[in-house]
């Protein structure tokens, strides 16, 4: 039951930070945090006591194995969630570019007059960021 | 809205989900006891049907590959909006190399540092090759063998600095990774439809079980991901680097670069 507890603490933890995060970096590190509980979860579910690993090498096929689809998935949830992670933090770069701020609560509708209307959000977002506790 | 608010709230949602959450966990089967049928069916027929060893690349590369094919997209379609959204209104101009701004000092390295680099970044190019090619028969494939490809080309960033680090590694070299190894792994599926066999379905020689060419189309898939991902995993790295430097002049007029 421990790796399906681990996963749980693992997400709710992960759910908890994204909840209380002020700052977009800490929010794409927490979503990580919630992502890795589902490697735990589908790799949990995929094992068997006294199994090897789904490769048929050193052992002769029929040998017990873990559940290669679970295997299979992890990888590709690695993948999917490095390359949109990467997507978040450049999110994260522009957010901070136009509006001068990684609190998620200090976020200004963007305008739609682009030059000037970014400058002026870029230097409003620096003062508030000054005065920010 | 007040942080303390915003727990409430998730509170709150907890405790609307929590009913559905139980059923879930109560219907989790025990830990280590059993695996599902589909798996075991898995493990027990392919290593006969494919000729492989590696059940999780029969897996991503053959028996649930569209899959691999929707996911190859989505990484192409993720980096192509970080490529873009970073590049802004830079546009594809000033990404062939890297210039060396005049004025800024160049921070000099350890020579024990560019040697250990030169000595471990062709090493690691190598051994990420091998964890491409032995994909049917080893731990490993084009995902794993990809991103350690992408990481040799980082270790020449640390040896050689960023300037030497761009003359070797080109932008359109790692957009022609990117894009064609995704077309390779589209053509793969596509190809074997000329002959009259279903999308995807293996036409090459399956090979001999536990040697490195078996598997038949899936090597060529597994190449087309392994491209794939070093390319745009470097691709990566590129663009979040020319983020970081100093323009020599401005992208946008009135917008100090970051």
């Amino acid at each position: 039951m421990l790796p399906y507890a681990v996963a749980a603490w693992l997400f709710g933890i992960g759910l908890y930070g994204i909840a209380t995060s002020r700052n977009f970096i800490h929010l794409v590190g927490c979503l990580g945090v919630c992502q890795s509980a589902t490697y735990v979860l589908l790799l949990g579910l995929g094992y068997r006591w006294g199994s090897i690993a789904p490769i048929f090498y050193d052992h002769p096929p029929g040998t017990p194995a873990v559940d290669p689809v679970m295997q299979a998935l992890v990888l590709t949830d690695i993948v999917v969630g490095a390359t949109l992670t990467a997507l978040l933090l450049v999110l994260t770069i522009q957010a901070y570019k136009r509006g001068g701020s990684l609190d998620p609560e200090k976020l200004r509708p963007m305008r739609a007059g682009s030059k000037s209307g970014r400058g002026q959000g870029s230097s409003r977002g620096k003062d508030e960021e000054r005065t920010a506790p | 809205m007040s942080p303390r608010a915003r727990v409430a709230l998730l509170a709150l949602a907890a405790l609307i989900l929590l009913p559905g959450a139980a059923s879930v966990i109560a219907g989790l089967p025990p830990f280590g006891a059993t695996i599902a049928r589909y798996g075991e069916r898995i493990n027990a027929i392919t290593p006969e049907a494919r000729h492989v060893a590696n059940m999780v690349s029969a897996i991503n590369f053959d028996l649930r590959g569209l899959d691999t094919l929707g996911e190859e997209f989505m990484l192409l379609a993720a980096i192509t909006g970080t490529v873009i959204l970073l590049r802004g209104r830079r546009g594809e101009g000033k990404t062939g190399r890297a210039m060396r701004r005049p004025g800024r000092a160049v921070i000099p390295r350890s020579e024990a540092v560019v040697l250990a680099c030169r000595i471990a970044g062709p090493l690691t190019a190598l051994f990420g090759l091998y964890v491409v090619l032995h994909a049917t028969v080893t731990p490993g494939g084009g995902f794993q063998g990809g991103v350690i490809l992408a990481s040799g080309t980082l270790l020449i960033y640390l040896g050689e600095g960023y300037v030497g680090w761009r003359d070797a590694v080109r932008s359109p070299w790692l957009d022609a990774l990117e894009g064609g190894g995704a077309l390779l792994f589209a053509l793969c599926g596509l190809a074997p439809m000329l002959t009259g066999a279903a999308f995807m379905q293996n036409v090459l020689p399956l090979g001999t079980f536990r040697d490195p060419f078996s598997g038949g189309l899936m090597l060529v898939e597994n190449l087309g991901v392994a491209m794939a991902v070093a390319g745009g995993f470097t691709q990566l790295f590129l663009e979040f680097m020319e983020e970081t430097r100093e323009a020599d002049e401005p992208d946008e007029p009135g917008e100090e670069s970051a």
